[in-house]
């Protein structure tokens, strides 16, 4: 058996016009493109899912909530972690995202199939993710009064903002968009590493995703809910002056008013 | 006794047209008396027979790939009422249901250089089936014996994929396969799997899953899955992009730590 190839035969048209040819052997962009689909499920994704969850705890009130930002704020090298596991991935994720989405030609009014459909709301969701991410990292992380230093006043800082009616719709569009972008995109993660090869199991992972992405979509709309049906809480913090590592009760103790020391004015 | 469908007196077509590779395009209207069971190369030699436009202007016979008119040569492939199919396949009367107005419209596609009227230049196929060396290489200066036994499992899985006639329609409808991606498309890809299949033509297999690792390779797929619905051939074309995108990886960090 020939163990070389046979030499390919010459290209007959020098320069090929229109799509160019395959550049085997060239370039980065198989990395990139594997690592950009790779940080969308670990760790954005799993962030995601973890933001949610945490975020349930609102619908405990407000030093429920607290402690629950406390508790992330107190891990171990944690703003290492925030630009290590979250900000650089999504940075990357997300301007590589709108790169790829450039350079897609979607054709949904010749061919409107629903793969199709899911090729450009895969683009969509992306982009108006990524508005509604800007916004809300400038609004909550980065503006206003610092959560990661006054836990005790998330939920005024989030009732407030949600006391805009706009946006209230911007968080509900925000919700939705991200989880249907994830939730396609662990099927699209899935299809594009060749874990679900076959036809059927890539339908029965859409229903899967489907169902993963409803339920997170619904944890999530419900801490929104919560926190805005809920009564007004004045600008208070129900967690002052915490000794680090130190966890106020769930459940604040009769005499609380003994126990804690006295309120100190924040700067 | 139910009242059958009146037939249209006439078929209505329009065509885009353009002389050279470099001039403008434009559209000429043609009308001829109906019959029934037509398909689009039919209609095209009808034209070719008298090449008279609806405003009777004489013109020239419309230029278009074919060959085998019985879509096994892949060369007739063109947008028809706006959509790529392949015109020996694709039926008049159907198409004439399809539209409001019954006018059926020819263009060319799409992605590829225009060589002509409805003739298009699609060899970055056949460039990019090189570059994955989609053949089993048994050529040699002596006999090289018998191939391989290929068990009828294998043989089951390869047919399929063998199916491709080489239309590029997979690629034409593909939202990623364009000048910016300079995506390979999905027929190379599932010719690649074919022959990585092939005992014989396993023998280049990292050749090829390196080569689907190259800019414009399986990492641009965005699965829209828009190649396996207009495939005319049903290839199971985003099974094997799936397979491959997996095959493609694995090589790629194997690579990383062997080579
Ligand atoms: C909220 C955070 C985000 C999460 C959890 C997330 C998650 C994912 C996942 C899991 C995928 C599938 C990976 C794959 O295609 O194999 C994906 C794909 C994609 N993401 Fe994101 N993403 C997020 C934000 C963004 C943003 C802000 C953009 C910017 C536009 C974006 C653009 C894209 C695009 C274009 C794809 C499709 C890539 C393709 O089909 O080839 N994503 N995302
Ligand atoms: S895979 Fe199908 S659509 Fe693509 S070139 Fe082959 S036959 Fe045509
Ligand atoms: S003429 Fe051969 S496929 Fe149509």
């Amino acid at each position: 058996m020939a163990s070389v190839a046979a030499p390919a035969p010459p290209s007959n048209q020098h320069p090929i016009k229109g799509v160019q040819p395959l550049r085997a052997g060239e370039g980065n962009s198989f990395v990139l493109r594997r690592l950009h689909s790779l940080t969308g499920i670990v760790p954005i994704g799993a962030f995601l899912v973890e933001h949610i969850i945490s975020n349930i705890e609102i619908v405990h009130g407000p030093l429920a909530y607290a402690q629950q930002v406390k508790f992330l704020n107190g891990l171990p090298l944690v703003r290492v972690l925030e630009w290590a596991f979250i900000f650089i991935p999504l940075a990357f994720h997300a301007l590589y995202g709108v790169y790829i989405a450039i350079k897609g030609r979607p054709n949904v009014n010749v061919y409107p199939w629903a793969g199709n459909w899911m090729y450009l709301s895969q683009r969509v969701t992306g982009i108006l993710a990524l508005a509604y991410i800007i916004q809300h990292l400038y609004f909550q992380r980065f503006t206003g009064v610092s959560l990661p230093e006054h836990p005790g006043l998330a939920y005024w800082k989030v009732q407030y903002e949600l006391s805009n009616p706009l946006m209230v719709a911007v968080y509900v569009i925000g919700m939705v968009v991200t989880c249907w972008h994830f939730a396609y995109g662990v099927w699209l993660f899935a299809a594009k590493w060749g874990i679900t090869p076959g036809d059927r199991a890539r339908k029965k992972f859409g229903w899967v995703c489907g169902v993963f992405g409803t339920v997170l979509c619904a944890a999530g709309l419900w801490s929104i809910i919560a926190i805005v049906n809920a009564p007004a809480v004045p600008f208070e913090d129900v967690m002052p002056a915490q000794q680090p590592g130190v966890m106020a009760p769930t459940v604040p103790v009769q005499n609380e008013s003994q126990q804690q020391p006295p309120l100190t004015q924040q700067q | 006794m139910a009242e059958t469908k009146v037939a249209p007196k006439t078929i209505r077509v329009e065509v885009k047209r353009q002389a050279t590779p470099e001039t403008a395009a434009f559209v000429e209207k043609f009308e001829f008396p109906y019959r029934s069971g037509m398909n689009i190369t039919s209609l095209l030699g009808e034209i070719a027979m008298a090449p008279v436009t609806t405003e009777g202007k004489q013109t020239t016979a419309v230029t278009y790939d074919s060959n085998c008119l019985e879509e096994i040569c892949g060369s007739c492939a063109m947008l028809i009422t706006g959509k790529a199919r392949m015109a020996c396949s694709a039926l008049v009367d159907k198409l004439m249901a399809e539209t409001k107005d019954g006018v059926i419209s020819l263009a060319p596609l799409t992605k590829f250089p225009v060589v002509r009227d409805l003739a298009v230049d699609r060899s970055v196929l056949f460039e990019n089936l090189k570059k994955v060396q989609a053949w089993v290489p048994i050529d040699g200066s002596y006999d090289l014996g018998p191939g391989p036994r290929q068990f009828p499992q294998i043989q089951e899985e390869r047919y399929p994929l063998s199916n491709c006639i080489s239309c590029t329609i997979c690629m034409e409808v593909c939202p990623q396969f364009n000048e910016a991606t300079g995506f390979v498309g999905a027929a190379t890809i599932a010719q690649a799997k074919l022959f990585n299949m092939d005992p014989a033509g396993a023998v280049l297999k990292e050749e090829r899953l390196r080569a689907l690792a190259g800019d414009g390779g399986i990492q641009e797929c965005g699965f829209a899955q828009n190649c396996v619905q207009a495939c005319p051939k049903q290839l199971p074309l985003t099974e094997a992009i799936s397979d491959m995108g997996r095959d493609v990886f694995v090589q790629q960090v194997k690579d990383f730590f062997a080579r």
